[in-house]
């Protein structure tokens, strides 16, 4: 018995695992880049303000299809590339308006959305932390009534499609917005928080507890046909039943993750700094986070996965696509740098022409193990 | 609002830990009124993510030259510090709203505290300009804090309190306020949150105290205005500079709010900096 050498072409696809034991997995990792000159720059990059790149690109990079279905199983959710940005660091998309070329996003995450208005937490509301910031703006939003006759009817005409997140303190409370957002023009999709660390524990609940967030998955799924992500919470010891208890419920895709729960102190040390107490860290602090939890939830669902934590230049978006994710989510840096998510788009793009891809589908999930579940064609005798 | 690349002129420590840095950005200074501000990266992703907000100082759209005042407080403003003339940082701005000044009003009253003088200082070129008296009260610790007087216009009249009484008047620069409170016809403040709280309860009362509410003066009295509204600045006797840590400074992460009179809360980045004393619940505990 020997075993066949796996061929590794040239062409740059991504070999499929056949579940081959070789003695060293063949498997095509991103190359090591030149550092790009963005992203860490302080400068701008004359080109990106002027919306130069678009015109200068070569015709290989125009050729590369970014698109991608975050709803294959359901009624299909088709973004136009896979660089999205994070509920809450992008307002309802209008405020980046001036200096972000809005309508060339994949889609936008809007601020977390509540049955009735809420006032949020009291001051002061965010802070630095190393590679990292601290908030606890406690979904502070109009309402989901104000937020459909405020917004939707400007993102009817957007190119760039609008999922809204919804939090809510009940399962009633989810299924009223979710009920209300259903139909409206220019709702694209609806991304359930379940996980919002800064309100009250109804909230938290769910995100931690496998059977609620099934339960609240599950009654939303009823009575809404718009495309549903699930956010999942990094503050639970196995966050991998719950992702299975959430696909199982159905949700078309999951989100991963939400900030991870922590707290500042104020300068004299004698009290907590946030209003709140509790606040939610994000930022490249939690990048090995959040890159660990798509890495385990991406092997054990079939829905697509949405990666979200850290994302500050392309490196890291072909981190989680490598790791599992088939869209990832640009969110804090965004406060640093308004200008980074169409950025990120162009250079996926450029990416991909320069490895001879016509998409980038190949460079998703190459670094995950081979399914446990696939069999082998080896025989047992290989086995370690 | 704009994005650019502005590019280090002159920096100079105007006095201990307080820094004078001039910047060439002839894209944000064009159309800039007193009490906006820029939001300013520094540094680079791996220790520090968020931008720091930078009131204008001073402004000259001739030159495209912008002024910032800061004092280091942590890695990002030193960070600026070690900026060498010819090399730039990223700014966005002009960002919030700007103080109203009604077009009556002959005496301006500016009020700062510390480094607040970095939120007020434009407003006396922007009231000069128009032909307006000045009167500057600054406070701060000590002699060694003060803001020199060079560095201001020589038409506005300054005057100096000190807690411990090494320069001017011994005490906080609240107690000048009555000296000045009928000659004033709108005052401006930035400073401390106690400061510009007591500053508020000062001139609550003022209308009582001077009787002026009798004497039938049009500032459209009576009149209410939305929160936040240019109109309802304008209409206040104290406009005031507020202070928030502030994430996104474009109105997207309500990171920044303050708490007002309506029980809704408001973004320091976009319905401020700049608001109308009555408007803001100073008990609240925000």
């Amino acid at each position: 018995m020997k075993a066949k050498r796996k061929v590794v072409t040239s062409a740059g696809k991504a070999p499929v695992s056949q579940g081959t034991r070789s003695a060293i997995p063949r498997r095509r990792r991103p190359s090591r880049l030149p550092p790009l000159p963005t992203g860490r720059s302080l400068a701008i990059d004359p080109a990106v303000l002027s919306g130069e790149p678009r015109a200068t690109r070569s015709q290989a990079i125009e050729a590369v299809d970014l698109s991608v279905d975050l709803a294959p199983r359901g009624s299909g959710l088709r973004l136009a590339n896979p660089i999205l940005v994070a509920s809450g660091t992008f307002g309802y998309g209008v405020e980046y308006g001036e200096v972000v070329d809005v309508q060339r996003l994949g889609a936008i995450c809007c601020k977390g959305t509540t049955l009735r208005p809420r006032i949020g937490n009291r001051t002061p509301r965010v802070t630095e932390t190393p590679a990292g910031m601290l908030n606890s703006i406690g979904l502070q939003n109009p309402g989901v009534e104000a937020v459909v006759e405020r917004y939707a009817p400007t993102w009817v005409g957007w190119d760039t499609k609008v999922i809204v997140n919804v939090a809510g303190e009940s399962v009633a409370d989810y299924v009223a917005v979710c009920r209300r957002l259903d139909g409206v023009p220019g709702v694209a999709g609806i991304e359930l928080n379940i996980s919002c660390p800064n309100v009250g524990r109804e909230g938290l609940q769910f995100a931690i507890d496998a059977d609620a967030a099934g339960e609240v998955t599950a009654a939303v799924r009823r009575v809404t046909d718009l495309p549903l992500l699930v956010k999942l919470s990094p503050n639970v010891a196995d966050v991998r039943p719950i992702a299975r208890a959430i696909a199982d419920a159905g949700a078309d895709a999951l989100t991963a993750v939400n900030t991870l729960s922590g707290i500042a102190l104020a300068a004299d040390r004698r009290k907590p700094l946030l209003g709140n107490v509790f606040g939610g860290l994000s930022g490249p602090a939690i990048k090995p986070v959040a890159l660990r939890i798509v890495y385990e939830v991406a092997q054990i669902v079939d829905i697509p996965v949405v990666a979200i934590g850290g994302v500050t230049e392309l490196a890291d978006v072909l981190d989680y696509l490598a790791a599992g994710a088939i869209a990832v989510q640009v969110g804090t840096a965004i406060f640093a740098d308004p200008t980074l998510p169409v950025r990120l788009i162009d250079e996926l793009a450029e990416e991909c022409a320069r490895r001879g891809l016509s998409s980038y589908g190949p460079l998703i999930g190459t670094a995950l193990p081979r399914r446990p579940d696939a069999p082998s064609s080896k025989g047992v005798e290989y086995r370690p | 609002m704009r994005l650019a690349a502005a590019e280090l002129v002159d920096q100079r420590e105007i006095l201990p830990g307080q820094w004078l840095q001039s910047y060439h950005a002839p894209s944000l200074t064009a159309g800039v009124r007193a009490g906006q501000f820029v939001h300013v990266r520094t540094g680079d992703y791996a220790g520090l993510l968020l931008r720091r907000p930078f009131s204008f100082n001073t402004v000259d759209a001739a030159t495209g030259i912008l002024t910032i005042h800061f004092r280091t407080i942590g890695g990002g403003t030193e960070w600026l510090t070690r900026l060498r003339p010819g090399e730039s940082v990223d700014m966005l701005g002009p960002l919030g709203k700007p103080f109203e000044v009604d077009r009556r009003s002959r005496h301006v009253l500016l009020i700062a505290g510390g480094l607040g003088m970095a939120g007020v200082r434009l407003l006396a070129d922007e009231a000069l300009r128009a032909g307006r008296q000045i009167v500057m009260l600054f406070g701060a610790a000590t002699a060694r804090d003060v803001y020199p007087s060079s560095l201001l216009p020589d038409e506005v009249e300054y005057v100096v309190a000190t807690d411990d009484g090494s320069m001017g008047h011994h005490g906080h620069v609240t107690d000048l306020v009555p000296d000045y409170e009928a000659w004033a016809d709108q005052a401006f403040a930035c400073g401390p949150f106690p400061m510009l709280r007591a500053l508020a309860s000062l001139a609550a009362g003022r209308r009582a105290r001077l009787g002026v509410a009798s004497l039938g003066r049009k500032r459209g009295a009576g009149r209410t205005h939305a929160t936040g509204s240019p109109e309802a600045r304008r209409k206040a006797f104290l406009q005031v500079s507020m202070e928030q840590n502030m994430g996104c400074a474009v109105g997207a992460c309500l990171g920044c709010v303050v708490m007002t009179v309506a029980g809704t809360p408001q973004r320091v980045c976009r319905e401020g900096p700049i608001f109308a004393a009555e408007e803001i619940a100073w008990e609240a505990g925000w």
